[in-house]
């Protein structure tokens, strides 16, 4: 079944599937990979894959999720024996142990005082300046969680995934400038990446919504990136969710045509071209029978056999009858 | 059809071999003569069908139109193939290639988030009201 798949987790691991993952931990810890044989006999009867690691990994990470704490430590220490304890990727996931097992806030904040430590000693330590954020963030502290990216991304700023994560951090605050920013320099990097446009999109479409009345060009754009979700991907359903709900706010700003050719004028300068009233008309109907097929996809196919959600489904289905 | 794939290819070989073998007992016998027309024929006929097998049990094709690609990915999901790993995890068909940006959750969603930035606590939490939500 897929959805408790080791080796591939799924994007979304809801708690059921969480415990499902970390209740294959028994069979795992009971077959180890390595020999115990002395050095040259091992090599020739170790059954190590690739595999086997991520899988170790995957499993130690929802160990952890659901308390399992004893096989998150013999995970761990099997691992720290495979590639050594002073291996960056164990130094991290002891972190990651370290945190989990963390009771209270002043013991979290002990980690991340070790965190501290280790960064002192190197600090071109990545994945543990990331976990340095990641513990900031649970804290609740933000705006530190912030700052500390940004010095990341000062010095590594190739680093895409930290790029999303500060585009996703000053979303939740509300920066949509800020957000657009990081969420384009991501672009940047993985500019065929459907969900990466999707997501400029939202951010657009959000902030555009934030001003009263939703600002023409801000809509435009989110139109356009959801376009280029749509163009990248055509089997991707948050994009023609994305382009139907964009277009039902264009619709009625556009129709008023007093403001739309004023706001053209405006715009001109601005470099956003704003969409016809027709254009978009025509795409909020390709959105809408796109959608329908989706639905009807999804409800012929056999449960687990669709790359959809049952949610993503719902919500286009309650989109559809308004 | 992977079976019927499978049985061209071993009549094939046989075809093949077997024209090979009297093309060679022919040259050592009768080193002046040409080759007859039964061997030449049962050569063609060998590397016809064995062609044939070889294409019928080839993989599907993908697609080759990114939107199309990227389409089927997101349409069938993630599915196995029928490999397990020897810890017995199945291998599945490749995913979307940008999962590790962790921005299909939308914003503010329940994704998982990026794996360097994993937010062991919070997936902590949710696990535990789970549970006692269920009690």
């Amino acid at each position: 079944m897929a959805t408790a798949n080791l080796l591939a987790p799924p994007s979304n691991i809801a708690p059921p599937a969480a415990l499902a993952l970390s209740q294959k931990a028994p069979l795992i810890l009971s077959n180890p990979p390595t020999s115990s044989l002395p050095w040259p006999l091992s090599l020739l009867f170790s059954r190590e894959t690739p595999e086997s690691w991520a899988i170790h990994e995957n499993l130690f990470l929802s160990a952890l999720r659901t308390g399992d704490e004893e096989s998150a430590a013999q995970l761990l220490s099997r691992l720290a024996s495979r590639f050594g304890e002073h291996n960056e990727r164990i130094v991290t996931l002891r972190g990651i142990y370290n945190e989990a097992t963390a009771q209270t806030p002043a013991s979290l904040e002990k980690v991340f005082e070790g965190y501290e430590k280790i960064l002192r000693e190197d600090p071109t330590n990545i994945s543990i300046r990331k976990r340095r954020v990641a513990v900031l963030k649970s804290l609740g502290r933000t705006s530190d969680a912030v700052t500390a990216l940004t010095v990341l991304l000062q010095n590594s700023p190739t680093d895409v995934e930290a790029w999303a994560e500060a585009s996703e951090l000053y979303a939740s605050q509300a920066a949509w400038g800020q957000a657009i920013y990081c969420a384009e320099e991501v672009l940047l990097f993985a500019p065929t990446s459907w969900s990466a446009h999707a997501h400029v999109a939202t951010l657009h479409s959000l902030s555009a919504s934030s001003t009263s009345p939703p600002s023409l060009s801000g809509l435009s754009l989110a139109l356009k990136h959801f376009c280029r979700a749509v163009e990248l991907n055509e089997g991707y359903l948050r994009a023609f969710y994305g382009v139907k709900i964009v277009a039902s706010k264009l619709l009625p700003l556009l129709s008023d045509t007093q403001v739309s050719s004023r706001k053209r004028g405006e715009q001109d300068d601005e470099d956003v071209p704003v969409p016809t009233l027709a254009s978009v008309q025509k795409l909020d109907e390709i959105a809408t029978k796109k959608l329908g097929e989706f639905i009807r996809d999804f409800g012929s196919r056999k449960k687990g056999q669709s790359g959809y959600d049952e949610a993503e489904i719902v919500a286009a289905k309650e989109l559809l009858s308004r | 059809m992977a079976f019927f794939g499978t049985v061209l290819n071993t009549i094939g070989a046989l075809f093949l071999t077997h024209a090979i073998y009297s093309a060679h007992e022919h040259t050592t016998a009768f080193a002046n003569t040409p080759l007859p027309l039964d061997i030449t024929l049962e050569l063609l006929v060998g590397v016809i069908i064995l062609s044939t097998g070889i294409v019928i049990s080839a993989d599907k094709l993908k697609p080759i139109q990114y939107a199309k690609w990227a389409g089927q990915i997101s349409q069938e999901g993630r599915h196995g193939e029928g490999k397990y790993t020897r810890e017995g995890e199945e291998i599945l068909s490749e995913g979307d290639p940008y999962a590790f940006l962790g921005l299909d959750g939308g914003i503010g969603g329940k994704g998982e988030g990026r794996r360097g930035f994993f937010d062991v606590k919070g997936k902590r939490k949710e696990y535990d009201e789970w549970v006692r939500g269920k009690q």
